[in-house]
């Protein structure tokens, strides 16, 4: 994906781990901070692109070599400043996708009335996992599996290549099972991306361009979509 | 030969004790009747409370009946012989149970024994008569004999302990048992009062007597003079007797002012006392409610995770109770409608307070503080360790500690906001999926089926069930018996009873699923 360029706002409590997973996986992060010490951290922490700035300060925002397809991600300690940040990247950078974690309940809506895309918040989502694992706990543990950075299973998105056999076949025809793979949904690329669940009783004919998401182990999504390049599907 | 004799009687007497002690059969017998007659979580207790409260009730109708109406016989000779006869099983049970004899005799014997002093039985004996003794004055063993009394039919007299039956409801009632409670704890303050108000019944009651005794046709005796004394005070005044002196009325209206600041008084201490008690028998109300259901959870503080908790859909739908150190905090919670009670996780007693052993009791840590969880988990863990506990910790250095105190789960907040941080950035439309999923939308809910014993699935191959038909994805399946997951199983993969399949659909294809794979409908709802 082209949209691995992150200007990350805050290396605080939160912003330490996420960059550094952000970094394991491969994006490309740029580090804004305020404060002196936590500035000084994030070049220590190995981040040489850190930039110290006022962010209350719009003149100084303006300076950030933002891209269109950059994403923004607000993570700072202060809730106060973190609205703030939002609310001045949403007049500045209105194009952009604006993230931003919340640890109260009425952050959350601040943020979202500020103009983020996304807004994660702490406690919902901590909730929301002790409520799962209350109720069903082999499905959290599933789904765990997907977000743990050394996961079992993958979830991944296939954009169906020109000349696959896949073509102008019916998913009722296709034996995703054959290699290992679940086939979980699709991509409608004409309804802003949105993700169409295959449970929704989807009913489609492929056609290359097509975006299908399918879980798997590595090796298996990986061998379904070499599979997938050729004219004919091969029978084993 | 005296000598010998009363040696072989204390010989049998200790071998009684002994064997007794010994016996399995007797100790499970006394346990069960313990369990019976005072554990109120004992499902048959009520039964037998119910049993009992028709039984006094029933009696004491008959009572009220046979003043004007002849009985029946066999009415009479229910009264007199059933109802006694349960009475008297139900007071002999309850001074059996009341302390342990045999083991006292057998403790004194061991430890005697042990020291190599030569053991006296009699001394021993007197002392666990003693015990039962003091069980026998108790004030509710006392009402529980005199109820049996009524038997007795040569004295009609005793037809008036009819009424004795009439207090045995205040064992079997618990609202009046609370009332007594409460009262006992202003036990100081109304003794004050009960003497002050004797003090002065008899101060007034001397004096019209000495005043009146000769000029008042109403008053004969002492007897007259503290009983119209007493109805004076009381400011309840019949009439039928009145003083007719000037000093008489003098006397009367001083006692009267006497009489309405002691029942103003009398007033305010019973209200306070109920005041102060109040939460805490409210609160003992919801422990009680909760201890009946067969799975709850108890919540460990009241702030901001909790409150998600709460807001999470379906969150309502289990058992909870809420325990919070702070008042305010309960105060809260209660007002924004939950079920909260001050009280502290930490402690032993707290946790004891529920039926842990009866029901699957599931114990969240939410509070930030570390310590405090680990204490609360440490405390769950040492009550009961089947106790299962989820909790929050603030860093993943801490974790180790949890595991160690025994927590079942831990869960970082942090490190989930976190990761669905960074997986709402690197991969957009993967968080979408997983978000719809953990939030539980219609459309693509992740759920667990388990395979029951009358369930059609038991025994099929995961190729022979058509997932496609139910718009059912299924994702993978839970052995029961090594508990391992199997992803994607393959079609000659086998259901067996107990397995745990992970299918993805509508909520409604999910639930037609279930029902359509069910043999039995009344068994296997969940």
């Amino acid at each position: 994906m082209s949209r691995n360029r992150i200007i990350l706002f805050g290396y605080g409590k939160f912003g330490r781990s996420i960059a550094d997973t952000l970094v394991e996986h491969g994006a490309e992060v740029i580090l804004v901070e305020s404060g002196e010490s936590r500035y000084q951290a994030s070049l220590k922490g190995g981040f040489k692109r850190s930039l110290l700035m006022d962010v209350t300060d719009d003149s100084a925002l303006e300076t950030l070599p933002v891209d269109p397809e950059d994403q923004l991600v607000c993570v700072m300690d202060d809730d106060h400043l973190n609205v703030f940040l939002v609310l001045s990247l949403k007049a500045l950078f209105p194009e952009n996708r604006i993230l931003a974690l919340s640890d109260s309940i009425h952050a959350t809506r601040k943020l979202k009335m500020a103009g983020a895309s996304q807004v994660i918040d702490l406690y919902a989502v901590s909730a929301n996992r002790i409520h799962n694992i209350l109720n069903k706990p082999i499905a959290t543990r599933f789904m765990e599996g997907f977000l743990d950075s050394n996961h079992e299973y993958s979830f991944r998105e296939i954009r169906i290549p020109e000349g696959s056999f896949l073509h102008e076949r019916s998913l009722d025809e296709i034996d995703f099972r054959r290699y290992g793979v679940i086939f979980i949904g699709m991509i409608d690329v004409e309804l802003g991306n949105s993700f169409i669940f295959v449970t929704t009783g989807l009913e489609h004919k492929l056609d290359s361009g097509d975006i299908i998401v399918c879980i798997g182990h590595d090796e298996d999504l990986d061998r379904f979509e070499e599979a997938i390049r050729h004219p004919r599907e091969v029978m084993e | 030969m005296i000598r010998t004799l009363r040696e072989r009687l204390e010989s049998k007497i200790l071998h009684w004790a002994i064997g007794l002690n010994r016996s399995p059969r007797y100790r499970r017998l006394r346990e069960r009747v313990t369990d019976l007659l005072e554990n109120n979580q004992n499902p048959y207790k009520r039964f037998f409370d119910f049993f009992i409260i028709f039984l006094i009730l029933s009696s004491v109708f008959i009572l009220i009946w046979e003043v004007k109406h002849p009985v029946p016989a066999w009415l009479d000779y229910y009264d007199i012989y059933f109802v006694s006869f349960v009475f008297l099983v139900e007071y002999l049970l309850r001074l059996w149970i009341s302390s342990d004899l045999t083991g006292d005799l057998v403790r004194e014997y061991e430890q005697a024994t042990a020291v190599g002093r030569e053991f006296r039985l009699w001394p021993a004996l007197v002392r666990g008569l003693r015990k039962k003794l003091a069980y026998m004055v108790t004030p509710a063993a006392i009402i529980d004999l005199l109820a049996i009394l009524p038997a007795y039919r040569p004295l009609r007299v005793l037809r008036i302990f009819v009424l004795f039956r009439f207090l045995k409801l205040l064992r079997y009632t618990r609202s009046i048992n609370q009332f007594v409670e409460v009262l006992a704890t202003k036990r100081f303050e109304l003794l004050t009062l009960l003497g002050l108000l004797i003090f002065v019944t008899l101060t007034g009651a001397i004096a019209i007597y000495v005043l009146e005794d000769m000029r008042n046709p109403a008053i004969h005796n002492i007897f007259d003079a503290v009983y119209w004394s007493l109805v004076t005070i009381t400011t309840v005044g019949y009439g039928d007797i009145a003083p007719v002196t000037d000093m008489g009325r003098v006397i009367a209206m001083v006692i009267i002012l006497f009489g309405i600041a002691m029942i103003s008084f009398a007033t305010s201490v019973i209200v306070s006392a109920f005041s102060e008690k109040l939460n805490e028998l409210k609160e003992e109300r919801i422990v009680e409610e909760i201890n009946r259901k067969q799975e709850f959870l108890i919540i460990c503080g009241y702030g901001q995770m909790t409150k998600m908790f709460f807001r999470q859909s379906e969150a309502k739908r289990y058992p909870y109770i809420i325990l919070e150190k702070d008042p305010e905090k309960v105060q809260e919670a209660l007002h924004d409608g939950y079920d909260a009670i001050v009280d502290d996780a930490s402690r032993h007693e707290t946790l004891a307070r529920f039926n842990i052993k009866g029901s699957q009791v599931t114990v969240l840590c939410m509070s930030h503080d570390d310590v405090e969880n680990i204490y609360i988990i440490l405390n769950a863990k040492s009550v009961d360790p089947r106790i299962r506990v989820i909790a929050r910790a603030s860093t993943p250095k801490i974790v180790s500690k949890y595991e160690r105190a025994g927590a079942d789960h831990v869960l970082l907040p942090n490190q989930v906001a976190g990761t669905m941080m960074v997986t709402a950035i690197l991969k957009p439309i993967m968080y979408k999926a997983i978000h719809a999923i953990f939030t539980g939308q219609n459309v693509a809910l992740l759920d667990e089926v388990r395979v029951l014993e009358h369930s059609s699935l038991a025994g099929q191959r995961v190729g022979a069930i058509d997932f496609r038909a139910y718009k059912l994805v299924l994702i993978g399946i839970q052995k029961a018996e090594t508990k391992e997951f199997l992803f994607n199983p393959e079609d000659e993969v086998v259901v067996e009873t107990g397995d745990v399949l992970l299918v993805m659909g509508h909520k409604a294809n999910i639930a037609y699923f279930r029902e359509n794979s069910c043999l039995d409908e009344r068994k296997c709802l969940r």
